[in-house]
């Protein structure tokens, strides 16, 4: 904890701004992340550093003052959309279930063509549009660790829950994500799109391996990877 | 629902078709099995043991590949989707933006 001559007044303010500032920019990122709404994501970063100034006498001298931020505007953010009536409560569900749900809509897709459908689409715009689409309480969980990158671990302590529950949330989200893909290839016009009867799609590499990328990137051996 | 034109090696759950019988210990990995380690595979989180046989699994399957390699693609393109910092410009209006309010709020 800090001297109490550095909290209350212009002093506060400098030392604050001296911390925090530096980090307008991820924070500014994360915003868009969130929001996908350049205007919004602006009023975000501004709600988000005047709440952190008013918790400024609970910050910790010894922690990492840009998560402290994302934490500040993970709640920031969560309160706005719970003020829009957008929030929706998410039950904790079983990370095991949501893969295996996962695949079991990749199959029903596969039967009613959507997924040949979704083969089709530009996914960058797709994917912008499904996740802004995507209930709050997943959509900070998928932007942390997928769009973000972060660790499981250091998302867990952006959202203040266990790592186990952030599995079973960003599992969730990611079904839901490509749920919303699957209509939005419908909603573009390619329901009566016909599947290719012969050819056999094969997988691609990524689905043999992992990408070390996301791999190093969501599941370092310190966090979320269970040690070999 | 019309079935699909092959018969899946291992039907998934919640697929039509009768429970799958109980399978001894040392068969192959199910697709059940694979498709409970989707995302934790894709993440690089699997024990060794564990990852290798759902590559194994996937090595030859029929049916599970193109689920494991549509949530690839779906987390790249989730990680390609990454919004730019803000410009310089909008940084420095952004920066001033903020101080404002920090000023006016002490």
């Amino acid at each position: 904890m800090r001297d109490d001559a550095d909290r209350g007044s212009g002093h506060a303010t400098a030392a604050f701004e001296r911390l925090t500032l530096p980090f307008l920019g991820d924070v500014a990122r994360f915003a868009r992340s969130l929001t996908r709404d350049p205007t919004r994501a602006d009023d975000l970063v501004q709600e988000t550093y005047l709440q952190a100034l008013r918790g400024w006498h609970t910050f910790n001298a010894d922690a990492d003052p840009r998560r402290w931020l994302f934490t500040v505007c993970r709640h920031t953010f969560l309160r706005t959309e719970r003020r829009e009536a957008r929030y929706t409560e998410a039950p904790d569900d079983d990370p095991e279930l949501e893969s295996l749900a996962t695949a079991v809509a990749h199959a029903a897709a596969e039967r009613s063509g959507a997924a040949d459908a979704v083969e089709r689409l530009d996914l960058g715009p797709a994917i912008a549009e499904a996740l802004a689409a995507l209930p709050p309480h997943y959509r900070v969980a998928v932007v942390l660790v997928d769009v973000e990158g972060q660790a499981y671990d250091e998302a867990a302590e952006v959202l203040g829950l266990a790592v186990g529950t952030v599995r079973s949330r960003l599992f969730r989200g990611r079904r839901l994500l490509q749920d919303l893909l699957y209509a939005h290839a419908q909603d573009a016009g390619f329901r009566g799109a016909r599947p290719p009867v012969t050819a056999p799609r094969t997988a691609g590499p990524a689905a043999q391996r992992p990408s070390p990328t996301r791999a190093a990137a969501a599941a370092p051996p310190t966090s979320a990877k269970p040690s070999p | 629902m019309s079935r699909s034109p092959a018969p899946r090696p291992d039907p998934l759950p919640g697929a039509a078709g009768p429970d799958a019988p109980d399978v001894p210990v040392a068969a192959p990995t199910s697709c059940e099995t694979a498709v409970r380690r989707l995302w934790d595979y894709l993440d690089g989180g699997l024990a060794a043991p564990s990852h290798r046989e759902v590559e194994a699994h996937l090595a030859t399957c029929a049916a599970c590949p193109p689920h494991f390699a549509f949530a690839a693609r779906t987390l790249d393109a989730l990680a390609a989707g990454r919004p730019a910092a803000p410009s310089p410009d909008e940084g420095a209006a952004l920066r001033e933006r903020v101080q404002a309010a920090l000023t006016s709020a002490t």
